[in-house]
């Protein structure tokens, strides 16, 4: 055993110094290249749907009129398809997914379990509850996004009050966040069966998450959240490295985990506030992105432009697969990632309850 | 000339209930602090107070003779080194990366990892003898390699004080034994610890300075020949025992008696 020798017995070897982009004297960062390298792929990846999206089908804009088309009003039904129809719904599609998976990364982040996340802790759930009610209860009164908002809003306050101190308490957050989704879809159930059968049938679709029919008004929005919310996502990024070690950890470094905790809540909940708003409570994409960004860019932390980009090519992805679908009816998007999403819940639930961790 | 490192009237409560009342305490500069105690005497709560890590609901703590609240956050982990009981590890972190963490109060928005930052780190790694795991995954590490991963890694906040809450706890006792001298030899080399620890022969062994703890309040401080005595185990501990010197180093050492049979 070498390890009653001095410091001096052997010399560390030395690994290569990790690549860092310097400015002068100001700036010096570190590289990860291979979340760089990922993250190409996926943009790449996220490039080819797209351009999938806009040329398949029978009102698809033929491959060789797409770049002219992009840049000139081509009028007629391909300036229609791209300016009203499809260029819209993914222009929208690419931000909702971004949004969700940034929202799904803090979460996960900070309850430090990947079952943390907005779909298991009611926010969904509570946007459906709140958009039934503004869409059956009380028609009229609040636009339906609206409506969505405030439930979700509400559903976060009751899992707070739920956990007390905090948030502080990553099992207590999930346990009482999946308390507030039962009740929050007993609720929602409870207003459908008291609507028409007609008027349930028009709102179902936005409560299973739906890009269909979205307009520009929408992407601006989604857009907007994006560019005001992530920045900040990405402020409090390296103090969520710490808090991955712990409350007491991040706190003797430094970080306090007291604030940097709920300033990511805040952030997270107003993404999916902003995703639910333009496309309803889409199910599990803020589940899997951060996961599937983890494990390709096989490195620790939170990894929040990854998840970002990660999570648009899920959604547009899977917009993908139900306007190409044969099924003659388009399905929400909601109803593909739910069943894909839900099978992964089930075998993170079976992971995490082996280890030890709920 | 005040302490680096001091604490005045502390109260120290979880929600309603107090496990420490009213107590002061000086940490010698240079020392070697170990504070002992029965469990749930409040030995750790202490520690969680002196690094800051809960805020005290009377009384203050004092570094440099300010009080800790008057600084900056990052400033007194600048200063201040503390190791919990249980740190979590990060899924896929390597050694290097994890020990780099240490250097957050060091950093800046935009200056994340600079050349002082990969000295910081060799030089912990180099103290702790961890050189040759940099590359390998810290999950993938034995008990005894991983508490040293993690000195490495408050070595590298580079301060003059260093916490650390049970270090040898989960260890068997060659790493035991392992961790302490790596322990002794940072105290040697100029820095102040304080340490938690449950066995009464290590602490009389290695400290310069150990604190004596029951029921939330000090019951003796001083150098272990000084306080270590038969009498203050029974009191403490409820525990008869003999204290005779260590063949080893001559500190004393509590040998326990066994019940009287009648």
């Amino acid at each position: 055993m070498s390890r009653r020798q001095g410091p001096a017995a052997r010399p560390a070897r030395r690994p290569a110094a990790r690549p860092v982009l310097r400015l002068g004297e100001a700036v010096s960062l570190p590289i990860d290249r291979r979340a760089l390298t990922v993250g190409m792929l996926v943009v790449v990846a996220i490039l080819l749907a797209g351009f999938l999206t806009l040329t398949l089908g029978s009102l698809g804009i033929a491959p060789a009129q797409l770049l002219p088309a992009l840049f000139s009003d081509p009028g007629g039904t391909e300036g229609f398809v791209l300016s009203r129809l499809r260029g819209p719904r993914l222009t929208v599609a690419i931000a909702t997914g971004a949004a969700l998976g940034v929202s799904g990364a803090l979460f996960q982040t900070v309850t430090r379990n990947p079952l943390g996340s907005p779909d298991v802790i009611g926010l969904g759930v509570g946007a459906s509850a709140g958009a039934a009610t503004v869409g059956l209860l009380y028609p009229g009164v609040l636009p339906v996004p609206a409506g969505a908002l405030i439930g979700a809003a509400v559903a976060i306050v009751l899992v707070w009050l739920g956990t007390g101190r905090g948030f502080s308490s990553p099992a207590r957050f999930i346990i009482v966040g999946i308390g507030v989704s039962a009740m929050g879809s007993a609720y929602t159930q409870f207003v459908i069966a008291r609507a028409g059968r007609e008027q349930a049938l028009v709102l179902s679709a936005y409560l299973n998450g739906t890009l269909a029919s979205r307009g520009w008004d929408d992407a601006v929005l989604i857009w907007g959240a994006l560019a005001a919310l992530v920045p900040i996502a990405l402020l409090l990024g390296r103090r969520l490295h710490l808090i991955e070690m712990g409350d007491e950890m991040a706190d003797a470094l430094g970080a306090r985990s007291g604030r940097t905790r709920i300033a990511s809540i805040a952030v997270a909940v107003c993404l999916s506030a902003a995703a639910v708003s333009v496309a309803g409570p889409i199910a599990f994409v803020a589940l899997t992105a951060p996961q599937i960004a983890k494990r390709l860019g096989r490195s620790p932390g939170t990894g929040i432009l990854l998840s970002a980009l990660t999570g648009a090519l899920i959604l547009v992805a899977a917009d993908l697969l139900v306007q190409q679908s044969l099924m003659g009816v388009q399905l929400p998007v909601g109803i593909l990632t739910a069943v894909v999403g839900g099978v992964y819940l089930g075998y993170l639930l079976i992971r995490e309850s082996r280890k030890g961790t709920l | 000339m005040s302490p680096i490192l001091a604490a005045r009237g502390l109260r120290l409560a979880y929600d309603s209930r107090v496990v420490v009342e009213n107590l002061s305490i000086d940490i010698p500069d240079g020392g070697f602090t170990v504070i002992v105690g029965p469990n749930a005497c409040g030995k750790s709560t202490l520690l969680k107070a002196l690094a800051r890590t809960i805020t005290p609901s009377a009384g203050e703590v004092l570094l440099g003779g300010s009080p800790m609240l008057s600084y900056r956050s990052k400033q007194v982990a600048r200063r201040l080194a503390m190791l919990p009981q249980s740190p979590i590890s990060p899924d896929a972190i390597t050694v290097r990366d994890l020990i780099g963490r240490g250097r957050y109060p060091h950093q800046s928005l935009l200056r994340q990892w600079t050349a002082a930052d990969e000295t910081a780190v060799d030089e912990a790694m180099a103290a702790t003898a961890v050189g040759e795991l940099a590359d390998r995954l810290v999950a993938e590490l034995s008990g005894g390699q991983r508490q040293r991963v993690w000195i490495a890694m408050v070595l590298a906040q580079q301060t003059e004080l260093l916490l650390l809450d049970e270090p040898t706890t989960f260890l068997d006792i060659a790493h035991q034994y392992d961790v302490l001298e790596l322990c002794a030899r940072l105290h040697e080399s100029g820095r102040t610890l304080v340490v938690v620890l449950h066995d009464l022969n290590q602490a009389a062994r290695y400290a310069t300075n150990l604190v004596v703890m029951k029921d939330g309040g000090i019951l003796a401080q001083g150098s272990p020949t000084d306080v270590l005595t038969a009498d203050l185990v029974e009191a403490v501990f409820g525990l008869p025992s003999l204290v005779i010197p260590d063949p080893e180093t001559g500190t004393p050492m509590v040998v326990p008696r066994r019940p009287r049979v009648r």
